[in-house]
């Protein structure tokens, strides 16, 4: 590509960025997304923060060698993979189409 | 110990690797583009391959050594590894694979036009990759020491010239499905012989494992002067950050067709990591039945391979641990044929190809430049795995997520997330945290453990590492407005468009 058809390109990407649809679609990624990001590393780092402040809480036996903290090594991996199927889930649901929406609109312009 | 069934293992996962890697580029030169056939990847094949090179020597026989000998803190690890991919995913994955960049130092010349920032870039990729290559060799010798009595130099040997063969025949490029395979073989070796194993256990009245109180209690000092709190938060840190800043995981994502396949390839990774991850504590916790008390010379690395040799004399138990050789090769060699392949990319580009060209006159030096990287790339960090002590597989697989998650990790974040990023800022914090975490490795290597906080904060950086580099990219960035890059605006734009408006955009412009 040369570097005329290269920031033509990008010019076109600075004007897609003006509409009302594309900033809609931003704040609906970083609405979700961020949020979502801060609870799970909370989530993990919670970890840390109660085997500083509760070890007795973490270290207590909930039956034979199996301790709360086992428990919430565990329950992590649950976790982990539940956050993930749920983004994938919201982004082919909400995203997506709101996408394929805006690139639909683009399509009309062009034949319009 | 069964010296020829374990042979007979670990020669036939050698073997498969080399034939399926070289009917791969078989296939791969029939189809006219390499990258359509990339893009053909279903999203099933391809999490399991990114599984089969994600599983490391480290997840396969250095969790449940620390685990056997620390306790439930060393979980931690395994969801670190795990939560790196959904860090990796959320943050930065689109938007990556919209910037068109194939490798790191691609994506720092597109993001910030400057070839320094590259070549600063290539020589992490390059020492990541060494860090990460070097307790592959280590494990690998160990792991063939054990099983079959052979001198520990034969094990990275035979690593070492079984990934420069497939990674110099140029097969690395389409063993998508070798890496798959090989996830398959490190799930049902290790799972099989778990399964038996507890079986074993039960029969015999399942005696319960011996372990020492701390063990059960999270954050139990491994020693004196030990700082367990410090000690987690650093790993856990270094493991959700440092997994994006890897060299040969971003790569991967670019076999996907498009961001709904490469969602569905993050939701299956981790399931297939999940489920994987399940079986260490199982053999920490047999160890503890079967080695109340470790062994003296033996590491806890090797664990492991013990087990069934222990619940099961005889051939069961030799099969059983021909199945955990041959397992324990697969996580090996998949791990360092990726991590070659990528370090063997940057040494061709950065290094050989312009010397070779100016040595020729300009003249493409073809395949021989690549091949001589591919050598490079695997012969220095045998060498170093020969010369350094073994720290501990697990332990050194964290040294290399720790540079990572110092150095691209902020570069990464920043760079797609903030407008502000100027070159020197950039720079400023590869620098800051490439000289954090090199000088603190150097001296824990050197020096061994200086005990107390010196020694804590030497051991494992991560937690001021990255800050300081976060804190270095932002302030200097800040201190040069003037150098910010004149395409940020539209490079972040691209970055930040979902594939689908840019399809339409692009035939907008025809």
């Amino acid at each position: 590509m040369s570097t005329d058809a290269r920031t033509q390109q990008e010019d076109a990407y600075l004007a897609l960025q003006s509409t009302d649809e594309f900033q809609a679609l931003r704040k609906k990624f970083r609405g979700f997304v961020f949020p979502m990001t801060g609870f799970f590393l909370t989530w993990y780092f919670l970890y840390v923060l109660l085997s500083i402040f509760a070890p007795g809480f973490m270290g207590r036996t909930v039956g034979g060698n199996i301790t709360i903290g086992l428990l919430f090594g565990l329950g992590q991996f649950v976790t982990t993979f539940a956050i993930t199927f749920i983004y994938a889930r919201w982004a082919n649901r909400e995203l997506d189409p709101m996408a394929e929406r805006l690139g639909a609109r683009l399509d009309a312009q062009k034949e319009g | 110990m069964s010296h020829p069934l374990s042979i007979v293992a670990v020669a036939l996962v050698c073997l498969t690797t080399l034939v399926v890697g070289g009917f791969g580029l078989r296939l791969s030169r029939r189809t006219s583009d390499f990258y359509v056939a990339g893009r053909t990847v279903s999203p099933r094949l391809n999490a399991s391959a990114i599984g089969g090179e994600y599983l490391s020597a480290a997840s396969f026989l250095g969790v449940a050594g620390l685990i056997y000998g620390s306790g439930i803190d060393m979980l931690w690890l395994p969801v670190g590894y795990t939560l790196g991919y959904l860090v990796l995913l959320v943050m930065v994955a689109a938007p990556m694979r919209r910037s068109g960049a194939y490798t790191l130092p691609d994506f720092a010349e597109a993001r910030l036009g400057s070839r320094a920032v590259r070549l600063v870039s290539s020589v992490l990729v390059v020492a990541i990759g060494w860090l990460y290559l070097v307790p592959q060799f280590q494990g690998a010798g160990l792991t063939l020491a054990l099983v079959t009595g052979a001198p520990p130099w034969v094990g990275g040997f035979v690593v070492m010239v079984v990934i420069a063969a497939a990674v110099g025949a140029g097969g690395m490029r389409s063993i998508t499905f070798v890496q798959a395979v090989q996830y398959w073989i490190k799930l049902t070796a290790l799972a099989v012989p778990a399964f038996v194993l507890l079986l074993l256990w039960v029969r015999s009245g399942h005696p319960a494992p011996v372990v020492p109180p701390q063990w059960h209690a999270p954050l139990s000092p491994t020693g004196p002067g030990d700082h367990p709190w410090y000690r987690t938060a650093s790993t856990v840190l270094a493991l959700c950050l440092g997994t994006m800043g890897l060299p040969h995981v971003l790569v991967r994502y670019y076999t996907n067709p498009d961001g709904p396949g490469a969602r569905r390839t993050t939701v299956t990774v981790i399931a297939l990591l999940g489920v994987f991850y399940l079986l260490p504590p199982v053999y920490g916790a047999l160890g503890r039945v079967v080695f109340p008390v470790l062994p003296g010379d033996v590491r806890g690395d090797s664990i492991v391979l013990r087990i069934p040799g222990e619940l099961a004399p005889g051939l069961g138990g030799d099969l059983l641990t021909a199945m955990l050789a041959g397992g324990a090769f697969a996580a090996f060699l998949s791990t360092a044929s990726g991590l070659a392949m990528s370090v063997t990319g940057v040494l061709d580009q950065e290094l050989l190809r312009p010397q070779l060209a100016r040595l020729t006159g300009g003249d493409s030096p073809g395949a021989g430049g690549f091949r001589l990287a591919a050598v490079l790339a695997v012969v220095l960090p045998y060498l170093l795995s020969r010369l350094i002590e073994p720290l501990g597989l697990a332990t050194t697989v964290g040294l290399a997520f720790t540079v990572a998650a110092s150095t691209f990790a902020p570069l990464i974040i920043l760079g797609v997330w903030w407008r502000g990023l100027s070159v020197p800022g950039a720079m400023a914090g590869l620098v800051a945290g490439g000289l954090g975490t090199g000088l603190s490795l150097a001296t824990t290597m050197a020096r061994g453990d200086l005990g107390g906080w010196p020694g804590a904060l030497l051991a494992n950086p991560a937690l001021w590492t990255v800050p300081l580099a976060f804190a270095a990219v932002v302030l200097v960035s800040l201190a040069t407005p003037g150098r910010i890059p004149a395409s940020t605006a539209r490079v972040l734009v691209r970055l930040h468009t979902p594939e689908r408006v840019t399809l339409a955009r692009s035939r907008l412009r025809d």
